[in-house]
């Protein structure tokens, strides 16, 4: 198939792979541990698995999995929050398809709709904002989910709905952000990774210039990727070069979609609806700075925060759980005592196990569920 | 990047242009969280207290039953839990209110050597159990503290204490786990929240409640059991 098999070329990808083991080869003289690289994005460790990357790895390189999966790292008190929004009788609550099996404290978007509540899977917020112009004696809240990727398709449907005046519909916002996530694992104290795999998605909006302080401040190379196998191989690749020249930069593997200063209309959309949050509680993470958005005062009219009553209670998880030390690389998902039992995709207690693009389900899924594996 | 440009940019990362966090911005965000924090804890207090009441004073009353009997209390838990079993230990062990008789009640946590010794050579599930084989009598009580209700510890010495025909007590929160359903605990008093603090909120005021009813139940026998 044109525009993906030439992302799987299997000659291509041994080339890189010797290319890959000479230089780890060359670097793993005098040093005590693997290098450790965090592909930060659930859609790399998603394509890491997929394809057995990790498999065509010398020892002398580790993948971290990051807390890239927006759906992963979502509390489970907004879950909550949702199905107390939905279970309103006046409420069509709309959402992406990954968000219905989150589990909340009590029950799933699923199992709420299952109980009677009106939810709707949508692939677009547009498809949320026509069900508002089809309904207008319903309430039509879209959940609002994701990264810096899907923040501009949200901002732009919020102000199409002013647009044309659209009063019955509202977004329950819980985007976060990137950047000061990556900062937030880099400032913390047994954090030993060596260099970062950019998510491609997020780049594409926010462009290169975010990311520079990594490589200037904390002297940690990156390389924005794409999200085919071979994307993945030539950025380690290109990372692992810089480790063996010695020096250390941004460099931009996902050319073909990621522009330099990123998708400047995007980036003004997002501007004129959302302003950070001081802070935004992650699930597995904890309280990260300035690391989510919220609706700016002008849009207070489509905000169901500001609409409707949420209470956004604090549910914690399992005290068993160490989804935090997996993101940041101190255990694999196989040193955690619940993994696989009775933490499992079916029975998620962390937030790594919950999306596919988790960590922990990546590995359950993928039959990683031993060190020897 | 010009700095036109960059101004949706900045807005999105201000650390990225060195812009700290405004003070005034934090403390109004931080205010609303104490607010909302604080009203979920009355909540979840009046919530427990509303439907547990009966169930409070009975657990009182078997209390009450341990020392009029001439028996004693034994607390336990782990984590945030075990400095509850503390606390329990020592309100009445040396009660505040002046008049109110000191009544035997024992932390099985404070033995570093026993529990450390136990946890090394046969399992932590054990610590408990084998204090409670040396202390322990027909007729003391156990009360364990939980958030979960699913300590396998906790489990393993109410099974012990039901043995030795001791009365149970237990303090648990979400669903109140096998503590509730195992039915090793005579008197269970669960929490149905899942937030642990929350939780462990209301099990302070509980037994805080509960050591002040046992006293007011042993009034007419203080001078039985001094």
């Amino acid at each position: 198939m044109k525009f993906v098999d030439e992302f799987r070329d299997t000659e291509k990808a041994r080339t890189l792979q010797k290319e890959i083991h000479a230089i780890v080869g060359r670097l793993a003289r005098g040093r005590s541990r693997p290098l450790q690289v965090m592909e930060f994005c659930g859609g790399h460790t998603h394509t890491i698995f997929r394809y057995g990357i990790e498999q065509m790895l010398p020892d002398g390189i580790e993948m971290v999995h990051g807390p890239g999966c927006p759906v992963c790292v979502l509390p489970m008190g907004r879950v909550d929050d949702c199905v107390a929004l939905a279970e309103r009788p006046e409420v069509i609550f709309t959402t992406f398809g990954d968000a219905m099996r989150v589990p909340g404290s009590k029950k799933s978007l699923l199992q709420a709709k299952a109980d009677g509540a009106d939810v709707r899977m949508v692939y677009s917020p547009l498809d949320a904002l026509a069900l508002a112009r089809a309904h207008p004696e319903r309430e039509v809240i879209f959940f609002g989910l994701g990264f810096e990727t899907t923040m501009p398709s949200t901002a732009l449907t919020v102000l199409q709905a002013r647009r044309e005046g659209i009063g019955n519909f509202s977004l329950f916002c819980n985007h976060i952000t990137t950047v000061p996530t990556i900062k937030a694992v880099l400032d913390s104290p047994d954090m030993a990774i060596d260099g970062f795999l950019a998510p491609g998605h997020v780049s594409m909006v926010i462009g290169e210039a975010p990311f520079q302080f990594i490589a200037r401040d904390y002297r940690k190379p990156l390389v924005i990727t794409g999200f085919e196998p071979l994307d993945i191989l030539q950025s380690l690749w290109m990372l692992l070069r810089q480790f063996d020249e010695g020096h250390c930069e941004v460099e931009n593997q996902y050319r073909r979609i990621v522009p330099p200063r990123g998708n400047a209309q995007a980036l003004a959309a997002i501007d004129e609806v959302f302003e950070i949050r001081e802070f935004f509680e992650w699930r597995g993470l904890g309280s990260i700075d300035h690391s989510g958005v919220k609706m700016r005062e002008a849009f207070a009219d489509y905000d169901a925060e500001r609409k409707f009553t949420v209470r956004n209670p604090k549910i914690a998880d399992p005290k068993s759980c160490q989804c935090g030390e997996v993101v940041k690389g101190v255990i694999k998902p196989w040193d955690c005592k619940i993994f696989g039992n009775p933490c499992t995709p079916e029975n998620p207690m962390g937030a790594l196990m919950v999306s596919s693009e988790g960590a922990c389900a990546a590995y359950f899924n993928h039959g990683y569920g031993r060190r020897s594996a | 990047m010009s700095g036109e440009d960059a101004k949706p940019l900045d807005a999105l990362y201000p650390f990225l242009a060195g812009r700290p966090k405004d003070p005034a911005r934090e403390e109004a965000a931080l205010l609303a969280s104490i607010a909302r924090k604080a009203a979920d804890s009355v909540a979840a207090k009046q919530a427990f207290f509303a439907a547990n009441g009966e169930a409070l004073l009975a657990a009182a009353r078997a209390v009450a039953a341990v020392y009029r009997g001439g028996g004693k209390m034994f607390s336990i838990g782990n984590g945030g839990s075990s400095c509850d079993a503390a606390h329990f230990a020592v309100e009445f062990q040396h009660p505040v209110t002046a008049g109110r008789p000191a009544l035997p009640a024992h932390n099985l946590l404070v033995d570093t050597a026993f529990v450390s010794a136990v946890a090394n050579d046969v399992g932590y599930r054990h610590v408990y159990v084998r204090q409670l084989s040396a202390h322990g009598r027909e007729g003391d009580g156990l009360i364990a503290f939980s958030t979960s209700g699913n300590s396998d510890n906790l489990l393993a010495a109410f099974a012990k204490a039901k043995a030795m025909g001791m009365v149970t007590l237990g303090l648990a929160g979400g669903d109140g786990g096998e503590m509730r359903s195992s039915g090793l605990v005579d008197h269970c008093l669960v929490v149905e929240s899942d937030s642990i603090h929350r939780v462990q909120e209301v099990h302070v005021a509980c037994y805080h409640i509960l050591w002040d009813i046992t006293h007011t139940l042993l009034a007419d026998s203080r001078g039985e059991i001094q």
